[in-house]
C-alpha cells in the first residue's frame, strides 16, 4: 500500500523532519499560491521550484527518484488535458498544467514524507482546522490499511469464485450479491468500530488524544519558515523581472 | 481522480476555498451534535471503509474507469451533516497523502463531493425515504450526488478555460450518467443488504427540514445554472474580466445546448419531485 512507503520516509530524523509542522504548513502554502498564481516566464521560475524541492528531498534523505515518481501520479489526469491542450494550439497552457500539477502534488508529498500524519494533523490544528474533523481523519487514516486490505481479501474471494466485473453488472442477482458483501463489509466495520469505541471508553478516552510532547516553535523554525517563503517569492520575482 | 492544482484558476480555486471554509465548519458543528467526540471513532472507520470502497475501480466501458464515491450512502447511515464531515477528511487525506486531488483545490474538491454531492445525495431520500418509493429515492439520493459532483467540477473547470473539445464533452456527460447509475444502483443494493443485516443501520429521514431541504435544492440547482453559465463563460466571462479567449468555436454553441438540456431535465425533475412532496403531505 503506497502510505506504508510514506509512514517510513516520515519517520526520519533529518532537520527537515524535526521542523515544527506550522512552519512547514506555512512553508507549503506560500509555496503553492506563488505556484499557482504565476502566469509569466514558467520555463524560469519551475526549474528554480523544482530545485528547491529536490534540495529538499535530498536534505530530508528521502529516496529521491522514488518520490518523484510518486508524485507522477498527478500526471494520469493532467496528460489527457494537456494533450487536447497541446493539439488545440496552446502548448504553453498544456505545459503550464503539466509542471504545475506535478510541482505542487511533490510539494505536498515533500511535506508528508517529512512529518508522521499525526504530527501534521496536530500542526492543522493549531492552525485552526476544526479538531473533530482532524479527529476523524486521524481514525480513517489508521484504519484504512486495515479496512481496505479487508476489502482486498473479499475481492480476492470472488474472484477466486470466479467473478468478473461484466458478470457482476450483467445479472442482477451477481449484482445483489456484491452489493451484499459490500454490505458485509460495512457491518464488519461498523461493529469494529463500535468495539473500538468501547475499548477506548474503557481506558478513559473522552474524544481527545493527550499530546505526548506539545508542538514547540523554535528558532530553527522560525529561520525555516522565513527561508522556506522567502525563496519561492523571490524566485517568482526574479522570474518575472527577467521577462 | 479529483482536480489537481495548476487546473483551476485563481479565481475559481480561491472561490471555492472560501466557499467550502464554512461549509465544513457549519457541518463539523452540526456533526458534533448528533455524533459526540467519543464517537469519532464510529466515523473514522466508516470514512477508511468508504475510501476503501473507491478504491476498487470498475471499468465504464469507454476506456476509463469509475469508483464508488459512497457520499449519499454516507448520509443514509450516518445523517447529512456527519457524512459531509466524513467526506471532507477523506478527501483530505486523498490529497495529502495519496497526491489525489490539490491542496489548493481542496475547497473545491470538497465542495462538489463532500457538501453539494452529499446534500444533494441525501435530499430524495430526505423527501420520499419514509415511503413506498424509498428504494427508488435510494437510487436516485446515489445518482443525483454523482452527478451533481462532477457537475460542479465540469463547471469549475470550464470557468477556468480548461480546454474541453466537444467531443470531450459529450463523452464526459456520457460517463458521468453512467457512473451515476451505477453509484445508485451500489448504493442501493449496499443499502438493501444494510437493511437484513441491521434493520436500523439506515436512519429514517427525520421530518421534514428546511435546511436539509434548501440546501439539497441549492446543490443540484447549482450543479445545473452552474454547468449551462459555465459552458456559455468565455464569451461572457471574457467581456467581464476583458481576458483574450485562447479558442472560441462553435463547439461551444451546441455543448452549450447538450448541457442546458441535461439542466433543464434537473430542474423540471426538482419541479415534479417539489409538487409530489407537497401533495403526499396535504
Amino acid at each position: 500500500m503506497h502510505h506504508v512507503v510514506l509512514e517510513r520516509w516520515s519517520r526520519g530524523t533529518s532537520p527537515l523532519h524535526r521542523r515544527d509542522p506550522r512552519a512547514k504548513l506555512l512553508a507549503l502554502g506560500v509555496f503553492l499560491v506563488t505556484l499557482a498564481t504565476a502566469r509569466r516566464n514558467l520555463p524560469i521560475l519551475a526549474p528554480a521550484l523544482f530545485a528547491f524541492l529536490a534540495a529538499g528531498l535530498l536534505r530530508a534523505r528521502i529516496p529521491a527518484a522514488s518520490a518523484l515518481l510518486r508524485a507522477g501520479v498527478v500526471f494520469s489526469f493532467t496528460l489527457p488535458f494537456a494533450v487536447i491542450s497541446f493539439l488545440t494550439g496552446d502548448p504553453a497552457r498544456a505545459a503550464a498544467m503539466l509542471v504545475k500539477s506535478y510541482l505542487s502534488a511533490l510539494a505536498v508529498l515533500l511535506l508528508v514524507s517529512t512529518t508522521p500524519v499525526p504530527v501534521l494533523l496536530r500542526g492543522l490544528e493549531a492552525i485552526g482546522a476544526p479538531r473533530f474533523l482532524l479527529m476523524v481523519a486521524q481514525f480513517l487514516y489508521r484504519y484504512l490499511f486495515v479496512i481496505s486490505e479487508e476489502a482486498q481479501h473479499m475481492r480476492k474471494a470472488a474472484l477466486a469464485r470466479g467473478a468478473t466485473t461484466r458478470a457482476t453488472v450483467a445479472r442482477h442477482a451477481n449484482f445483489q450479491a456484491a452489493g451484499g458483501a459490500v454490505g458485509a463489509l460495512f457491518a464488519r466495520s461498523y461493529a469494529r468500530a463500535e468495539d473500538i469505541h468501547r475499548a477506548m471508553l474503557a481506558r478513559g478516552f473522552n474524544g481527545r488524544f493527550p499530546a505526548a510532547e506539545p508542538l514547540r516553535f523554535a528558532r530553527a523554525d522560525a529561520v525555516f519558515a522565513a527561508a522556506a517563503t522567502l525563496a519561492p517569492v523571490l524566485a517568482r520575482l526574479a522570474a518575472e523581472r527577467v521577462a | 481522480m479529483h482536480i489537481p492544482d495548476g487546473f483551476l484558476s485563481t479565481p475559481v480555486w480561491a472561490a471555492m476555498d472560501v466557499a467550502a471554509l464554512p461549509a465544513v465548519a457549519v457541518a463539523v458543528r452540526r456533526a458534533q451534535r448528533s455524533f459526540e467526540d467519543s464517537r469519532i471513532p464510529l466515523l473514522g472507520v466508516m470514512g477508511a471503509f468508504v475510501f476503501a470502497a473507491q478504491m476498487i475501480n470498475f471499468p465504464v466501458g469507454v476506456g476509463t474507469s469509475s469508483h464508488l464515491v459512497g457520499g449519499a450512502l454516507l448520509a443514509f447511515t450516518l445523517g447529512p451533516a456527519p457524512a459531509c464531515v466524513v467526506m471532507a477528511a477523506i478527501l483530505a487525506i486523498q490529497s495529502l497523502v495519496f497526491q489525489d486531488g490539490g491542496m489548493l483545490a481542496l475547497g473545491a474538491n470538497v465542495f462538489n463531493m463532500a457538501i453539494a454531492g452529499v446534500f444533494a445525495g441525501y435530499l430524495p431520500y430526505h423527501w420520499f425515504g419514509n415511503g413506498p418509493w424509498r428504494r427508488s429515492a435510494i437510487f436516485a439520493g446515489g445518482a443525483l450526488s454523482v452527478l451533481v459532483s462532477a457537475m460542479l467540477a465540469l463547471t469549475e473547470l470550464l470557468l477556468s478555460h480548461t480546454p474541453i473539445p466537444r467531443a470531450a464533452l459529450g463523452l464526459s456527460g456520457v460517463v458521468f450518467l453512467i457512473s451515476a447509475v451505477l453509484e445508485g444502483a451500489i448504493t442501493l443494493a449496499v443499502a438493501q443488504s444494510l437493511e437484513t443485516i441491521q434493520p436500523n443501520f439506515i436512519r429514517r429521514p427525520a421530518e421534514r427540514r428546511f435546511a436539509a431541504t434548501t440546501l439539497g435544492a441549492a446543490a443540484v440547482l447549482l450543479a445545473a445554472v452552474g454547468v449551462v453559465f459555465a459552458s456559455t463563460a468565455p464569451d461572457g466571462i471574457e467581456k467581464i474580466t476583458r481576458v483574450q479567449a485562447a479558442d472560441t468555436t462553435t463547439w461551444l454553441g451546441k455543448a452549450e445546448a447538450g448541457l442546458a438540456g441535461v439542466a433543464l431535465i434537473y430542474a423540471v425533475c426538482l419541479a415534479i419531485g417539489r409538487v409530489v412532496a407537497r401533495h403526499r403531505s396535504a
